[in-house]
């Protein structure tokens, strides 16, 4: 193995960390959507966001992105494949932020809306002061685990031709009968990415405890 | 204890009328009829489940009545002046920034430090200026008794410390009514004396309140009228004098029996 084989494995790297980030800052809000809906209640779209929650969540990644990319241009909708992988990813992690989300809305505390309703606050106004900076803490950690099941998800859109660090990997060991040391540098980067998810994390926590602290 | 206006030609601030409420079959509240006029302390007693707290919570509408009409200073809450169409989120929110509201387990902020819980809703929901605000803000703290507590979070606070931000909040939006609904019956025996005294010395400022309690004493020697309802119906209504030295119903006298024995 040499160094420009490590150099392609890390290129693979980056286009997992792309479409991971991609699909995480677009399937968080989405996320949020779809459990506000639930949340609300909301007529027909709420039994619409159940059976999309529930059909997304069972399949998996591999199928999903086939189906997307082979079956949506059927119906006259045609993507690129890194779009398809994007959509692939963002719908899924998307399901399971809706679940998170919509767990951290229904734990929370009915008094408190309660008291923003009788003080006057429209509807938005209270998701916005009152509830969103609170489940936005008590959802965090699980938030972020979801983000590393999304890295270690993301090797499946290897189907629709794209390279990423595990495919990057599997080439290199593929040409150079050594696949070991390829995997061995797949699986630090990956250790790498997932734990900045989980630094930040934990710098988002402390900042958070350091604030309580400051106001005793 | 009896305000500076003669009680009777006060305008009034609130009048409900028929307010009847049911939840399935279970009927809470039949035929309700309140009326306050500014300046006067009314005092909501009986015993629970007799309906005190849905009776509270329809007047500012964070229950719909079923039936019956309430009217803040002649506006009518909840429905629209045109016709019978039920007022949206945003019109009832509007109104309900002149009705403040202290909550039996406090309802604070958490994520919000006592100075801005109570600044939160005069600069989001009145849109006042925040420099204004702070400066009252910092002066109701001072006048329950709270500034040192200013910049702490609600979990830090003692109960009795909790309620007393409880009243500023709701003091902050300069209401023309106050609804207590229980504000001292979550609170440790020997915190309750410090929020009843806020609570009196606002009475006697001329404040408009309607207090759900069951402390008696507080009833007996701050309410300018005292309301009895038992079952969802007001049993008796009439001044603290009469209701706890002469009651008319046995219902009442009953009620008043169980309280002196404690
Ligand atoms: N949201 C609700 N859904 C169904 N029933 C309710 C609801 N809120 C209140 N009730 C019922 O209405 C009745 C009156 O309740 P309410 O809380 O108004 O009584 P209360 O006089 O305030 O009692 P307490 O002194 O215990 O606070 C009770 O039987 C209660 O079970
Ligand atoms: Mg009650």
């Amino acid at each position: 193995m040499t160094w420009y084989d490590v150099y392609a494995i890390f290129q693979g790297a980056v286009f997992t960390v792309a479409i991971s980030l991609a699909s995480i800052v677009i399937g968080l809000p989405l996320g949020l959507g779809f459990a506000l809906i639930r949340w609300s209640r909301i007529p027909v779209l709420d039994r619409i966001v159940v059976v999309y929650v529930s059909v997304i969540r069972a399949s998996p990644a591999v199928t999903l992105a086939l189906l997307i990319f082979f079956a949506l241009p059927v119906v006259g909708i045609s993507m690129g494949a890194v779009t398809a992988a994007i959509v692939t990813l963002t719908l899924s992690t998307a399901t399971f932020n809706t679940e998170i989300w919509r767990g951290a809305l229904m734990s929370f505390p009915s008094d408190q809306l309660e008291s923003a309703r009788a003080f006057g606050m429209p509807r938005a106004l209270r998701f916005r002061r009152i509830v969103f900076p609170q489940i936005l803490h008590s959802a965090l950690p699980a938030l972020v685990n979801e983000m590393t099941l999304q890295v270690k998800s993301s090797p499946a859109i290897a189907v629709l031709g794209l390279v990423d660090i595990t495919r990057a990997a599997s080439r290199v060991g593929a040409r150079t009968y050594d696949p070991l040391p390829p995997f061995v540098v797949a699986l630090v980067l990956y250790s790498l990415i997932v734990a900045v998810f989980v630094m930040s994390q934990r710098f988002i926590e402390r900042r958070r405890a350091a604030e309580l602290e400051a106001a005793r | 204890m009896i305000p500076p206006m003669d009680a009777a030609e006060a305008p009034v601030v609130l009048a409900a009328h028929g307010i009847s409420k049911s939840f399935g079959a279970n009927t809470v509240l039949t035929d309700m009829e309140l009326t306050v006029r500014k300046g006067e302390t009314v005092c909501l007693l009986g015993p629970s489940g007799s309906g005190k707290s849905t009776f509270l919570r329809c007047l500012n509408w964070l229950e719909e009545p079923d039936a019956g009409s309430v009217l803040l200073k002649g506006q009518r809450i909840g429905v629209r002046a045109s016709g019978n169409i039920v007022m949206s989120d945003g019109e009832l929110a509007a109104i309900r920034t002149r009705i403040g509201m202290v909550f039996q387990h406090f309802a604070l902020w958490p994520h919000l430090t006592v100075l801005q819980n109570v600044m939160e809703a005069p600069i989001h929901v009145q849109r006042r200026d925040k420099a204004e605000v702070r400066r009252e803000a910092e002066a109701l703290l001072e006048r329950v008794g709270i500034a040192d507590k200013a910049g702490q979070y609600p979990a830090r606070l003692s109960g009795g410390q909790k309620q007393r931000v409880g009243i500023a909040r709701a003091l902050a939006m300069k209401p023309d009514l106050l609804l207590f609904d229980e504000p001292t019956s979550a609170l440790d025996p020997e915190l309750v004396g410090e929020v009843l005294a806020v609570m009196k010395d606002l009475a006697r400022e001329g404040m408009t309140m309607v207090v759900v309690t069951h402390e008696m004493a507080f009833a007996r020697d701050v309410a300018s009228r005292v309301v009895f309802l038992d079952r969802g119906r007001i049993v008796e209504s009439g001044s603290p004098e009469e209701f706890f030295t002469r009651p008319k119903t046995d219902r009442a006298k009953q009620f008043l029996l169980r309280y002196s024995a404690q």
